[in-house]
């Protein structure tokens, strides 16, 4: 992809998000900033609040904040289809293709926002240029896809909308170490292109590869947050989310 | 319960009563709600708890009249014979019309439910013995010594009999442990199943209880009328029924019984404007499945939950642990061989073999997708395996359906917690704990005090398990409002309660925090003491290094290494696999 | 054999009604994941417009189904607003909300047309055609071609459109959908719209064949979904074959059991969907613990 040279100089920060289910607090008043150019992690168990964390910050589920901006922009007004439009591209948990539909017509959708025109089009040979194996599989129903391939798709789908702040929910889920790294080299390439990233995941050691600030979350709050080169050596980092 | 008793006696004397002090054409118009309140509590029972889709509830109501009608008429039987063969009937086709529920559900059983009502009337308007479009008249009153029941103020007294057994016997049904293990399976068949729920049997009970309601109903029609005709049993009746059994509340015979005398009395009351009380009772079906979906019976819950919101919050109390058990022999209580499950060409497992030791706890892991959970629905009946065989407490138990493997003494928790969400806590736990077989239901009708006693025990034992994990404070409430650790506990109680001998936990460490993860491992710990095999499956490899004694890795649906915590971690295959080459912390030189 | 031949094409034109109201209920189950239990109702709202503008005020047929389609979409739209509070959370309570509308959907049609029933003369005159000694009708033929016509329309609305395609989007992933910026809400209205549209077209054009009555419709739509059902739940070629083979079922069942075709029909269907639930097109899916 071409280097986004127009880039406003865009940061999204959270204050004190909130995220409720029937009376269960999933989040509790989580802050942080994703800095235009940057790429911030966030890792943590299963169910303490990483996924609630983005999709609050997307607007699926009800959420509570003192303030979520992107850049000059009130996203707390912004219902979540609209989000796109404001440059905000999402890649859900468990990839969530359009199963019955096919690989070209889920990247086309991406763009749903935009017209289906000559510079859409532009934009979908990038994808195959940036996910060689979507192109040899561009008739194919997505739902037929392998795992790693679903992946590649679901964030093709939201780059297709050429966004400016990229949030991917657990990307590494149900993928081998070898299609792992393969994500790993896409989000890099991302990353040194300039586009900013917020990334939930599971696994500590892509995220710290991938990122440059990380948050760690517990129980539905910040339990820590720091540069990686700083999370890297915390004892308690490297023996519960590193396993060493 | 000293309120409750002096309400139903005051109803009771009042309903009695009541005769005396109406005109003719409104004891009629009782006697006519009695009979729709009759259907509207076997549709509540089949529909609103067991969460069988019955939309041919009228079509049972017109068996029973029609063979009431063609066995007195045309056979020249006595009324009260005849009512008995026409209950008979009634439930034969009931059980004929359920048979589709065994394989289809949902929307599926309601179109193929409401295409055999509409064969029954098609059935009744052309056949000559039921009297095509004109129907049967002259029907003989029923016959009793002493009594004229063609008197509609002495038919009312029958009605009220037979309608108070009626709705005693099914609030007792719903109260004790059939009913419980119906909702149970309304609410998550999958996970009832995995708690010994003969899900198809008790979905033909459902469809037995609506048309044993349904014929007594036909029956008293009959012998009201005295006169059946095609028009009486139509579609229009079905939705009018239905209409009553969801404004009213269908998970409640109560709300069930409101919502018909509510609604029938709107439609008597418009009688003058028939298509005014059909747009009504409509728009009353939209506006209260939009904003009261609980319908009439669940106002007052509402209310008292509004409030009680501010009242002191439960606490969950440490868990107790059992008493040690170490009578624990050394035999084989799960043997795996060569079981592969492929979906749609896709190797979810493959050729894999294994064997947990009686008394062993042991840890399953691997990546995400590596088919560790395909392996516990294979292990626990939810899946067929492709290939293999499993098997169980020394007995071959591959193809078993989950309810018999239950019932042999297995028993699991879900990744995902399959909770029955309207169910209390307690609840909960007492459908793992009843493991009294569907079939002896005829204790129901022959002997209920059976019936009692056993689920006063029941009751005991559920406060014991509560007391156990600590959950007493939460035994009244609906699990679905409950933090997400606490529903874990829950749902390892009740897969405990169960009293299994391998204990399947599927995650059981998700979600959870540090401390909550200790706990974890200590009832696990004591449940394994207790005598209980246990093998789960976890990500986190603190708990699974500290509480196994042998490990198994999961990688692309093959088995790539077994033995000890410390042998496994060490494997190179296993680091490759689940741990993975992007794990290796890179210096920061290399960036 | 010239019987059994003269009988399937004497299914064949109430089967292509049978289709297009399969139609109309796999287009909302496609797109929103729902049973619309009140499109038979709309069908006969679409009959009894539809006739009344010809019968009436004298407009073409085709111009009379055109206005009928343009009123019942409206009634579409008004049924999804009201039960939107419910969509994609609650399955079952949506689908009793669509008899609840059902119910008074018939309440008006008595209102407004009676109860008693009209017959509508073809619009299209001419003798049968003979073909090798089998008659045909001209007005089955025209039935024929729209039926088709429609059917070619829709393929193509949700295969080559932006918006089709979005709308089956809606249907596979609501979350997902809505973070590509799909208007989700707007999307199930016009399903929903599309699909009360094309209950008025069968409604419209079965009028010409059958009896139009208050209780045209709920017959009709319960072979519709029937049809549906046994096509594959959702499949767009499924509701069209198993349109036409209720249709021709029906055709046979009238054909040897007369007054009792109805309850053979449905005694073949309950027996098809226990032997094959998920119907001929269907889709069988894994049960996920």
């Amino acid at each position: 992809m071409k280097a986004r040279t127009t880039m406003k100089a865009e940061t999204l920060s959270v204050e004190g998000l909130t995220v409720h289910y029937g009376g269960v607090c999933a989040v509790r008043d989580v802050s942080f900033e994703v800095p235009a150019g940057e790429a911030v992690g966030v890792i943590g168990a299963n169910g303490a609040g990483k996924t609630s964390t983005l999709k609050a910050v997307m607007g699926l589920v009800p959420r509570q904040a003192g303030a979520l901006r992107f850049g000059d922009l009130d996203l707390s007004k912004v219902a979540a289809r609209d989000m796109v439009r404001h440059g905000v591209g999402y890649v859900p948990e468990g990839r969530h293709v359009f199963a019955g539909l096919s690989v070209e017509k889920n990247l086309l959708l991406g763009a749903y926002a935009k017209p289906w025109k000559a510079a859409t089009r532009q934009t979908l040979g990038e994808m195959y240029e940036l996910f060689p194996v979507l192109g040899e599989m561009r008739g194919r129903l997505a739902g037929a896809l392998s795992g790693g391939q679903q992946q590649m798709l679901a964030i093709g789908r939201a780059l297709m909308s050429r966004p400016r702040l990229l949030l991917l929910d657990e990307p590494s889920m149900g993928l081998s170490p070898k299609l792992i790294s393969e994500i790993l080299v896409v989000l890099q390439r991302l990353r040194a292109e300039g586009l900013s990233m917020l990334l939930v995941e599971q696994n500590a050691k892509l995220t710290f590869e991938a990122t440059s600030t990380c948050l760690v979350v517990e129980n539905g709050i910040v339990a820590m947050t720091g540069p990686v080169s700083k999370l890297r050596h915390d004892p308690r980092v490297r023996r519960i989310y590193l396993g060493l | 319960m000293r309120i409750k008793i002096a309400v139903v006696a005051g109803l009771g004397v009042l309903a009695w009563l009541l005769p005396y002090t109406i005109d003719s054409y409104a004891i009629h118009v009782v006697n006519v709600i009695i009979i729709f309140a009759l259907l509207a509590v076997g549709l509540g029972l089949a529909m609103g708890v067991a969460g069988q889709v019955n939309l041919a509830q009228v079509a049972f109501f017109g068996v029973g009249a029609y063979a009431t009608a063609i066995l007195t008429t045309r056979a020249g039987l006595g009324f009260w014979f005849a009512a008995v063969l026409a209950i008979v009937i009634t439930v034969v086709i009931g059980l004929l019309v359920g048979t589709p529920a065994l394989r289809v559900q949902s929307h599926y059983l309601g179109i193929v439910t409401l295409g055999l009502a509409l064969a029954f009337t098609n059935w009744v308007t052309n056949a000559q013995i039921a009297g095509g479009a004109e129907g049967i008249s002259a029907i003989p009153a029923p016959e009793l010594p002493g009594v004229d029941l063609s008197s509609e103020y002495l038919f009312y007294y029958l009605e009220l009999i037979v309608f108070a057994l009626a709705l005693a016997f099914g609030l007792f049904v719903v109260r004790t442990g059939l009913g419980r293990r119906m909702r149970a399976m309304r609410d998550d068949s999958l996970a009832a199943g995995a708690l010994g729920a003969e899900v198809p049997l008790l979905r033909m009970t459902a469809f037995l209880l609506a048309s044993v309601y349904g014929g007594v109903a036909g029956v008293l029609y009959a012998g009201l009328i005295r006169f059946v005709a095609p028009e009486s049993f139509g579609i229009a009746n079905m939705f009018l029924l239905l209409g009553m059994v969801i404004i009213g509340g269908r998970q409640s015979l109560i709300g069930c019984v409101t919502g018909a005398v509510a609604l029938y009395l709107v439609r008597e009351l418009l009688s003058d404007h028939p298509t005014y009380a059909q747009i009504g009772y409509g728009a009353v079906v939209v506006l209260v499945v939009v904003f009261a979906p609980t319908g009439l019976a669940g106002i007052p819950p509402r209310l008292r939950a509004l409030r009680r919101s501010s009242g002191t919050a439960a606490r969950l109390q440490p868990f107790q642990a059992y008493e040690t058990d170490v009578s624990s022999d050394d035999a084989t209580i799960l043997a795996i061989d060569g079981i592969s499950k492929h979906f749609r060409g896709l190797k979810a497992l493959d050729d894999v073999s294994l064997s947990v030791a009686t008394g062993e706890i042991r840890g399953i892991v691997g990546p995400n997708g590596s088919g560790k959970t395909t392996l516990f629905n294979v292990i626990s009946g939810l899946y067929k395996p492709t290939a293999g065989r499993v098997e169980f407490g020394g007995r071959d138990m591959t193809n078993v359906t989950p309810y018999r493997l239950s019932r042999a003494g297995l028993s699991r928790t879900f990744q995902n917690l399959r909770l029955f969400g309207d169910l209390t806590v307690r609840e909960n736990v007492l459908v793992a704990l009843d493991r009294s077989r569907t079939l002896d239901s005829w204790q129901y009708v022959l002997a209920p005090w059976l019936v009692s006693a056993r689920d006063r025990r029941l009751r005991a034992e559920a406060g014991a398990v509560l007391d156990r994990f600590g959950l007493v404070e939460f035994a009244g409430q609906a699990p679905k409002a409950l933090p997400y650790g606490i529903q874990r506990r829950v749902e390892i109680a009740r897969a405990v309660a169960a009293r299994p001998g391998l204990l399947l936990l599927d995650e059981p460490a998700a979600g959870l925090n540090g401390e909550e993860v200790r706990q974890l491992g200590e009832m696990v710990r004591s449940i394994r003491d207790s005598g209980v095999t246990v093998v789960l499956i976890e990500h986190n490899m603190g708990l699974v290094m500290s509480l196994c004694e042998k490990v198994t890795v999961l990688a692309g649906g093959r088995i790539i290494a077994e033995g000890t915590p410390a042998h496994v971690a060490a494997t190179p295959a296993v680091i490759e696999a689940y741990l993975g080459d992007v794990m290796e912390i890179p210096t920061e030189a290399t960036r | 054999m010239q019987v059994t031949l003269q009988t399937i094409i004497g299914g064949i034109s109430l089967g292509a009604v049978y289709a297009l109201v399969a139609l109309g209920f796999s287009l909302v189950y496609r797109t929103m994941g729902l049973v619309n239990f009140a499109h038979g109702n709309v069908v006969t709202v679409g009959a009894y417009l539809a006739s009344t503008f010809y019968l009436s005020t004298k407009l073409p047929f085709a111009l009379a189904m055109i206005v009928a389609i343009a009123v019942t979409g409206v009634i579409g739209l008004v049924i999804e607003r009201v039960l939107r509070p419910l969509e994609n959370k609650d399955f079952d309570l949506m689908l009793i909300g669509t008899i609840g509308f059902g119910i008074v959907l018939d309440a008006l049609i008595i209102m407004i047309w009676g109860a008693t029933g009209r017959a509508v003369p073809s619009p299209v005159a001419g003798a049968p055609i003979e073909l090798f000694g089998l008659r045909i009708r001209t007005y089955d033929l025209v039935v024929l071609a729209i039926a088709a016509l429609a059917t070619v329309l829709l393929v193509l609305f949700l295969s080559r459109t932006k918006r089709g395609a979005a709308m089956q989007a809606v249907a596979m992933d609501h979350e997902a959908a809505t973070a590509v910026g799909i208007n989700v809400g707007r999307s199930n209205a016009i399903a929903f719209m599309v699909g009360a549209g094309l209950a008025a077209l069968a409604g419209g054009l079965v009028g010409p064949l059958l009896y139009v009555s208050p209780t045209l419709g709920g017959a009709l739509g319960i072979k519709g979904f029937a049809a549906a059902i046994l096509g594959g739940f959702g499949s767009i070629p499924g509701a069209v074959v198993g349109g036409l083979a209720i249709g021709v079922l029906d055709s046979f069942a009238a054909g040897h059991f007369q007054g009792y075709s109805e309850l053979v029909t449905f005694l073949v269907f309950t027996a098809i969907i226990m032997i094959r639930p998920t119907g001929v097109f269907g889709e069988r899916t894994v049960n996920r613990a």
